[in-house]
């Protein structure tokens, strides 16, 4: 059979027309076969035939050929394949591909949905604006002290006002909690959420009720005419959306207010309220040293935060100096209000975003690496169809066509998921985030959606096409090299090296999650009882004044309390800890009086008799409370640890006595002013400010001497339902108008104080080990590719002398060294975004030399693990194939 | 100009119109075409192989014909031409302008279809 094509080629090159493209010359061969077997069928020789043919070819002039065909695929390349073609092409590959298909989907399924998913949590919750007037003109006000080293402490009320005067705001409201027990007859009392509030909170954040006129506009800003606004929640459940409700009167607490709007649905603020009262005091008429207030303010137009943090920052050195008693070393911070409702999650779901980016782009990077694998193995493919007539924009618009159809499926897939997926998760999200339920796919999702699909169409189309249209360019179809240029072998690796970066970065962070939650969960709070239960119990329908009334209450709550089947110790304190008592400043006598100004402060707490017993706090000197400490009796008090350390000399923990100047401990307190009390014990520090502070010295009173209407009982009982049983049992036998509320054991309210990070912990180390997996999936494919052309090599590196083991190792340094680089580059992505991070991490910094080396660790044995099957199947190249592959 | 010279002139100017008139019906490869243009004039028009490919190619360039590669079993690939609607359009066009040169030719030179 004679070579046509060689022919072509031989007499182009003879007659100056060398660089005949591969279509004319596969046509003009096809030509000459076909003279040649016409000739045949007409009864000539092999000779006279082929002679034939060649004269047809010699009579030619080929050179006019050489200029009129580049001409036609220069100017006509890309419009010849039709879009729709492509496409069809590439749904054919991946029909006769499945499993190729279904693998390459399901990965960017995954990461588009989760993408999706994460994008859709930080749209509804993040990115939204907040459902008041000009929402970004608004700000929370917290008082800061630089020398308790606390920066999100509650505002006096009285140096509110002198916050709010300033110009740079337009307005600002405050408010306070006191929670409320609703007792309206003839329904259950119920508590309620409440705040006390200056009467223009709705003007400040330009909300109007749904209902009723709402608290008159203009003021005043505090009366003694009772009234209230209450949540469109509470409206529906409590009072089956009466309209009727307004004007009707409500009893708060023993107080009868008057409904005066409903609030539109959805409006939560400050969090999940349910009644907001109007204030009945004149913020005026309190002390500047007592902080519990909150505050919003709107910022003044033209007025930028900065500049009303600056007026801010003279007014209280201003304040500091006229009132240095009360004011000294605090200062006020300014938050944009978004950024506090959101508190932990903003810079959460920005990390989880940040994370998913990163899932996204490794599954991406799996597809675009098993995409190449499949583009290298379709080199012969490609140099037909080169040979054919197809320029290099013909197989690009081919590789872009096959990459469309791979996205667009795993978009599709990825939507699909993420709409099955966002209702469970928003259903089963173990904490509250803000605005969480009107998280929904939109538009802006469906764009995002959208547009990652294209970017990871273009990845798609273009890596491997860079490589194989480079590629057929010098390819000689007939060579049968099975060589892959070196620019192809670089991209894989770059390829899988980016996957095991990214995933190196996802674990480095998941580890510094897991390090946050252990952090949070080692501190020492104090409490040696986790099982003990905790329910708050609120007295109403006695004046705050009639503090002897209280305690008798909480008196007979208690006993009947002890008296319950499996109860063995049972108290009551009115903080519970990691909360901050009241502070207040005291003295001690026998030590020199300090001036009013630089009196010393501490925490003031009021606990019942048997209290640090249930709770598990460790006695370390004198006594704890006794039945035998009354109203009547000795005032006396405990104080912890740091106290003692800090303010009594040696020796002097039981001996010494406390004064107090406190004219007010709180709204509800007794007045302590001018009391003596004799310290009779130390306890070991219990925790009293939030995890990731520092403790403050504490004062414990006792509850009779020293009542509060709203106290958390403690009971340690057999088990849990029993103390339950025994709350329960106990409140309708003596105060059969009084709510439980809140009833938890301590181990669930100190994982409620971790359930943030914990839950970004859950999520993210889902993400890092979906990585690692994925991450491995490409070191595997890369490694059993590289051992598959390399057989050659190897049989030949065995014939010389080299020992399976030998190469076994050379494969998995490989392995160990990609490792290294990509959980180098990982790393340094961790550090580059430390800023966001510190915002959810505790006690641990992103450059945590300990997360790195597990994160190294758990990533070189998946590496090396990937390796292990490449690296035996090397060892087992035998040498004869080095001979018979020529 | 000898009479060789005229006919080849005349080739030159008629090869479109032949090429277009034998796709017009179905799409032919190559060597069919060359083969059908020769056979169909007895012998007297005949295009070497780079002038029939140069002329293909040119009027593929201008949309006048389609190319797309055919593989049957047990057979070379080869590329069938077939006629665009543009190359319609230039076919009607070019057979007019033909038949009123031949009429031209007939009334002054004497010449008649064979």
């Amino acid at each position: 059979m004679i070579d046509w094509r060689a022919v072509v080629i031989r007499e182009a090159r003879a007659t100056g027309a060398a660089d005949l493209d591969d279509h004319t010359v596969e046509e003009l061969a096809t030509h000459l076969e076909d003279l040649y077997q016409a000739a045949r069928a007409r009864g000539a020789v092999d000779a006279e035939a082929r002679d034939e043919a060649l004269r047809a070819l010699r009579e030619s002039r080929l050179a006019m050929l050489k200029e009129s065909r580049p001409n036609l695929h220069r100017t006509r390349g890309l419009t010849r394949v039709s879009t729709w073609q492509s496409l069809r092409s590439g749904l054919r590959q991946f029909r006769t591909h499945r499993g190729f298909a279904l693998l390459a989907v399901l990965v960017l399924g995954l990461g588009t949905g989760a993408s999706a998913v994460v994008y859709t949590l930080v749209d509804g919750v993040v990115l939204r604006p907040l459902p008041y007037g000009e929402p970004d003109r608004l700000v929370s006000l917290w008082d800061t002290n630089v020398q308790r080293a606390v920066t999100h402490e509650p505002l006096s009320p009285v140096n509110f006002m002198d916050y709010r005067a300033l110009p740079v705001f337009t307005d600002a409201a405050a408010w306070w909690r006191p929670d409320v027990n609703l007792t309206d007859p003839g329904l259950d009392p119920v508590r309620v959420r409440a705040i006390e509030t200056g009467a223009n909170l709705f003007e400040v954040l330009r909300v109007r009720p749904q209902i009723g006129p709402g608290f008159p506009v203009g003021g005043p800003h505090f009366s003694g005419d009772l009234i209230a606004v209450i949540s469109d929640r509470l409206w529906r459940t409590r009072y089956g959306a009466n309209p009727g409700v307004i004007g009707r009167p409500l009893v708060f607490s023993g107080a009868s207010y008057t409904i005066v709007g409903v609030m539109p649905p959805r409006f939560d603020f400050p969090g999940e309220i349910d009644v907001w009262q109007r204030s009945r005091w004149d913020f005026h008429q309190h002390s500047r040293g007592a902080h519990f207030m909150e505050a919003v303010a709107r910022l003044a137009p033209g007025v930028s935060a900065e500049q009303a943090a600056t007026a801010l920052t003279t007014l209280t050195a201003r304040l500091e100096k006229d009132f240095p008693s009360t004011n000294r070393a605090w200062g006020t911070r300014l938050v944009p209000l978004l950024d506090e409702q959101l508190g932990y999650y903003r810079p959460a779901l920005i990390v989880l975003f940040g994370a998913v980016g990163l899932l996204m782009v490794i599954s991406c990077l799996n597809v675009a690496s098993l995409l190449l694998t499949r583009a290298l193995s379709r080199e012969r493919e490609m140099a037909v169809r080169t040979a054919l007539g197809a320029s290099p924009w013909h197989l690009v618009a081919q590789l872009l066509a096959e990459g469309t159809v791979l996205s667009l499926a795993g978009a599709a897939v990825g939507l699909v998921a993420a709409t099955f997926a966002l209702p469970v998760i928003v259903a089963h999200t173990p904490v509250p985030i803000p605005r969480l339920d009107e998280a929904a796919i939109n538009t802006r999702v469906l764009g995002f959606i959208f547009a990652s699909a294209m970017v990871t169409t273009l990845v798609f189309g273009l890596v491997p096409a860079l490589a194989t249209v480079r590629r057929t360019l010098t390819t000689d179809l007939k060579s049968g090299d099975r060589a892959v240029s070196r620019a192809s072998r670089t991209l894989y690796h770059a390829l899988v090296a980016g996957e095991v970066a990214l995933a190196g970065a996802l674990l480095v962070l998941s580890i510094l999650l897991v390090r946050t939650v252990q952090q949070m969960t080692e501190v020492p709070t104090g409490v040696g009882n986790p099982a003990v239960t905790t329910a708050s119990v609120q007295l109403s329908g006695r004046p705050a004044t009639d503090w002897a009334g209280v305690a008798a209450d909480h008196g007979a709550i208690l006993d009947r309390l002890r008296q319950q089947p499996g109860v063995r110790r049972a108290g009551a304190s009115n903080f519970l800890p990691l909360e901050a008592g009241w502070r207040g400043s005291f003295g001690i006598e026998g030590q020199p009086a300090a001036r009013e100004s630089e009196a010393p402060q501490a925490q003031h707490f009021s606990v019942s008799d048997g209290y640090f017993e249930s709770i598990g706090a460790r006695l370390v000197a004198g006594r704890t409370f006794t039945e035998r400490d009354t109203a009547t009796s000795t005032p006396v008090v405990v104080v912890n640890e740091l106290f003692a350390r800090r303010y009594l000399a040696a020796g002097q923990a039981t001996t010494a006595v406390l004064t107090t100047r406190m004219t007010q401990v709180g709204p509800l307190g007794r007045n302590l002013a001018g009391g003596r009390f004799e310290v009779v014990g130390v306890v070991a520090d219990v925790k009293n400010m939030p995890l990731g502070q520092a403790n403050e010295p504490a004062v414990f009173f006792d509850a009779r001497q020293f009542p509060f209407r709203t106290m958390f009982l403690t009971v340690e009982a057999a088990d849990a339902p029993a103390a339950l049983a025994a709350l329960r049992e106990t409140l309708r036998a003596v105060a059969p108008g009084i709510p439980l509320t809140d009833a938890q054991t301590w181990d669930q309210r100190f994982r409620a104080r971790t359930a943030e990070p914990r839950m970004l912990m859950t999520v993210l180390l889902f993400f890092g080990v979906l990585a690692a997996i994925l991450a491995t999936l490409g070191v595997y494919g890369l490694f059993s590719w590289m051992v598959a052309l390399r057989r050659r090599e190897l049989a030949i590196r065995v014939t010389l002398g080299a020992r399976p083991r030998t190469i076994g190792i050379l494969v998995l340094r490989h392995g160990a060294l990609l490792a290294a680089a990509g959980l180098a580059v990982g790393w340094i992505l961790v550090r580059a975004s430390e800023g966001a991070l510190s915002r959810v991490l505790f006690s641990v910094s992103a450059g945590d030399v300990g997360a790195l080396a597990a994160a190294g660790v758990l990533l070189l044995a998946a590496c090396l693990g990937a390796c292990v099957p490449a690296a035996i199947r090397a060892m087992r190249v035998s040498p004869v194939e080095g001979l018979r592959a020529e | 100009m000898s009479p060789r010279t005229a006919i080849d002139e005349a080739k030159k100017g008629s090869a479109e119109i032949l090429i277009l008139a034998l796709v017009e019906r179905r799409a032919l490869h190559g060597y069919e075409i060359g083969r059908q243009i020769e056979d169909q004039s007895a012998g007297t028009l005949r295009f070497t192989l780079a002038s029939l490919y140069a002329t293909l190619y040119r009027m593929e360039d201008r949309g006048w014909l389609r190319s797309r590669w055919v593989e049957k079993p047990g057979q070379r690939r080869r590329c069938h031409y077939r006629i665009t609607d543009e190359g319609r359009k230039i076919l009607a066009a070019q057979r007019a302008d033909w038949s009123r040169f031949i009429a031209a030719l007939g009334l002054v030179a004497g010449v008649k279809p064979a």
